[in-house]
């Protein structure tokens, strides 16, 4: 008797919560997908992505949703690994998201934009710099992060308009990204008509670089540019002071973290340059300040890294995009990001538009100077990046 | 010329590095036979409990002079010496029959414990001493543009002394005749009375402290540190010690010297002589230098002319 009475209540309660999913679809809200790394090494960053857009759509939810509809956020783990990565793209489709934002690191992005590509799901990545990304002719696939080359041309544009260099150096660590980044800084310095004097690497795991700086310091360089990891960048500069020699150093993003001035001295840090993508607060674009606020307000501190900021960033351009053309088929948005969207205000600065590529237009880098403090800071003069598209 | 000179500088005070904890691998090789590969974690602690050292206990005093290096200097010859006598006694003594590769592995089990736990103290980052530690040396001016800093002929200095002072206490005391003895034979210099355990004990304070000595030096030298310090280092000096001719004191030193030029002079005329990205061949062209001198003489530099290895 007991046993049929639990069958019946279990019968009613799935009959019971058939009905409930059913009765929430009607209310049909729009669903949009957040994949990053909640755990593992970049746990921080994924994080931090979660908060951001948490926000953002909190706030639309608030005025109403788009297009009178609910936005509902799914957030999925990758923990930075490109196996999780697919699966969670699975999930997402399973899902039925509009678009989806991440992932993290370049290396769980890419298993990720091929399954959405294939399912024509919108898919914006907010921080995956690798070049290859974006050379797949994907439809359905934007950044709204910046590539190395652009960092690059924005160090050669620094080192010739703020710092008035004519003869310059190139350093790098010979790991992929730094080589990388070294070779495209060459490619613009002979574009913009500098001389490249100096090019050469150091290796990371040496202690000691006085042989390579003695060289450099031969060379008569008005500037070098080392694209390297910040440890060796606190001994390089460490080590130039210690040999009297006079290098105006400019570093590029991997050295962008104050261990470096650690390592290498206040006195020997001062008055180097760092070129990297700007901190949420120094963004001076209105839309910026009042996100940063509103961050602040909510979660108690400002946020951390500009990759957070560019999360938002990716949620805004896809509500937007959604506004716009009034629809939720992930192929009429991209079509519209790639052809009429432009001139969009965002929180990390105005947007120009897309390539066909999917890549982000114009560049957001900046220029830092280590004060006499030691401490990285915003420098007054910066280099025009609109002259360079 | 004056470019070649500020070069020789900095290869002399990097081989100087090199020579004094090459001394520790051709120490104990000379009484055990054994490639002693914790050393180059022992020398890495050096550099780890000096600026252990100096930033908690020490860290009020800003300008410390000469006699707090001293004094931190002593500790830490006494805490690595102490560090090498036990891991002799834990993982080398229990295995001295039992055939030469057991004793290496077990080394090799060491340097991973000693690397494992500085990891963990250091947290996985680059840790740095105080900033200005014997900044107020006067630099010597050789030439306009060559320059002999204040810090680097301290090292020098410092590294010069701990080999001589070496070389003379083995040759002319009576522990040093007793290691002299031990390194030629265990079981006869029993029967002369030689106490061989601890002998051994005091190579392996020896070598240990004067490596721990030198991570000191270097933590001043260069200001900052992580904890795979002692595998770029140790692998550098453990080379140096066969290129001199391992077992023999002089001959560490001398490979120590030049390793360090050679590596600075591939860096340094690399570009010049057609080789782009010299940093990365440097290894390479050091490692091929070894070959070609363990080709023309198989026992190092100075193997064969001392007949008794210490």
């Amino acid at each position: 008797m007991r046993k049929v009475f639990a069958i019946t209540v279990l019968l009613a309660v799935c009959l019971g919560s058939l009905g409930i999913s059913a009765s929430a679809q009607e209310g049909d809200p729009i669903r949009i997908g957040l994949q990053g790394p909640m755990t593992g090494d970049y746990a921080y960053e994924g994080q931090g992505f979660e908060k951001a857009v948490q926000l953002l759509v909190d706030q639309v939810n608030e005025e109403g949703g788009l297009l009178g509809r609910p936005v509902e956020l799914v957030i999925e783990d990758d923990a930075g690994d490109p196996t999780q990565s697919a699966l969670v793209a699975d999930r997402m489709i399973d899902a039925e998201v509009v678009a989806v934002i991440g992932a993290y690191n370049s290396t769980a992005t890419e298993p990720a934009s091929e399954i959405y590509n294939e399912e024509g799901i919108l898919h914006i990545t907010p921080s995956s710099t690798a070049t290859r990304l974006t050379e797949k002719g994907f439809e359905q696939f934007f950044r709204v992060c910046f590539l190395d080359d652009r960092q690059a041309l924005f160090a050669v544009m620094a080192m010739q308009d703020v710092i008035g260099a004519e003869k310059i150096g190139i350093l790098h660590d010979n790991s992929t990204y730094a080589s990388g980044l070294a070779d495209w800084a060459r490619i613009y310095a002979e574009e913009a008509g500098l001389e490249v004097a100096f090019y050469d690497a150091i290796n990371p795991d040496d202690q000691d670089f006085t042989p390579i700086l003695t060289n450099i310091g031969e060379a008569e360089l008005d500037a070098v540019f080392f694209t390297g990891y910040h440890a060796q960048g606190g001994l390089l500069l460490r080590q130039t002071a210690e040999l009297g020699l006079d290098i105006q150093w400019i570093m590029g993003n991997a050295s962008n973290n104050p261990e470096m001035i650690e390592i290498g001295g206040v006195e020997a840090s001062a008055g180097t340059f760092i070129v990297t993508e700007p901190l949420p607060q120094d963004l001076e674009y209105p839309e910026a300040v009042e996100f940063v606020e509103a961050f602040t307000e909510a979660y108690g501190e400002p946020p951390a890294s500009v990759w957070w900021l560019l999360a938002g960033e990716a949620f805004n351009v896809i509500a937007y995009a959604i506004e716009e053309t009034e629809s939720d088929d992930p192929e009429v948005l991209a079509e519209y990001l790639h052809t009429e969207f432009s001139d969009f205000p965002g929180i990390s600065g105005p947007i120009i538009g897309f390539d066909e590529k999917g890549d982000r237009i114009g560049t957001i880098h900046a220029l830092y100077e280590i004060n006499e403090e030691g401490v990285i800071s915003y420098y007054a003069e910066q280099p025009q990046p609109a002259a360079a598209e | 010329m004056e470019t070649f000179l500020q070069q020789l500088i900095n290869g002399l005070t990097i081989g100087g590095f090199y020579a004094v904890v090459a001394l520790g691998y051709t120490m104990v090789y000379g009484v055990l036979k054994l490639i002693n590969f914790a050393h180059g974690d022992m020398f890495m602690w050096g550099t780890l409990a000096g600026w252990g050292l100096l930033t908690t206990v020490l860290a009020g005093f800003t300008d410390l002079d000469l006699i707090a290096i001293l004094m931190v200097s002593v500790l830490i010859i006494a805490f690595v010496g102490v560090m090498g006598m036990t891991i002799e006694r834990v993982a080398y003594r229990p295995l001295r029959t039992a055939g030469r590769l057991s004793p290496i592995i077990s080394a090799l089990g060491a340097a991973f414990i000693l690397e494992s736990v500085a990891r963990n103290v250091s947290d996985a980052r680059w840790r740095t001493y105080p900033e200005g530690l014997l900044k107020e040396l006067p630099d010597l001016r050789l030439t306009e543009k060559v320059a002999l800093s204040g810090l680097q002929m301290i090292m020098l200095v410092i590294c010069g002394s701990i080999m001589v002072g070496l070389y003379l206490f083995v040759q002319r005391t009576r522990v040093g005749t007793a290691m002299r003895a031990v390194s030629l034979d265990h079981n006869v210099s029993r029967l002369m009375g030689i106490n061989v355990d601890r002998i051994i004990s005091i190579v392996f304070f020896i070598g240990p402290a004067l490596g721990g000595l030198a991570g000191l030096l270097v933590g001043i030298y260069y200001g900052s540190f992580n904890f795979t310090l002692g595998w770029t280092f140790g692998l550098k000096a453990f080379i140096s010690a066969i290129l001199g001719g391992i077992g023999n004191i002089p001959g560490a030193v001398l490979g120590g010297f030049i390793l360090g030029v050679a590596e600075t002079m591939v860096v340094a005329y690399g570009p010049d002589l057609g080789l782009p990205d010299a940093s990365a061949w440097k290894d390479a062209i050091a490692y091929v230098l070894l070959v070609i001198i363990l080709i023309v003489r198989p026992t190092g530099l100075l193997g064969e002319t001392v007949a008794e290895k210490v």
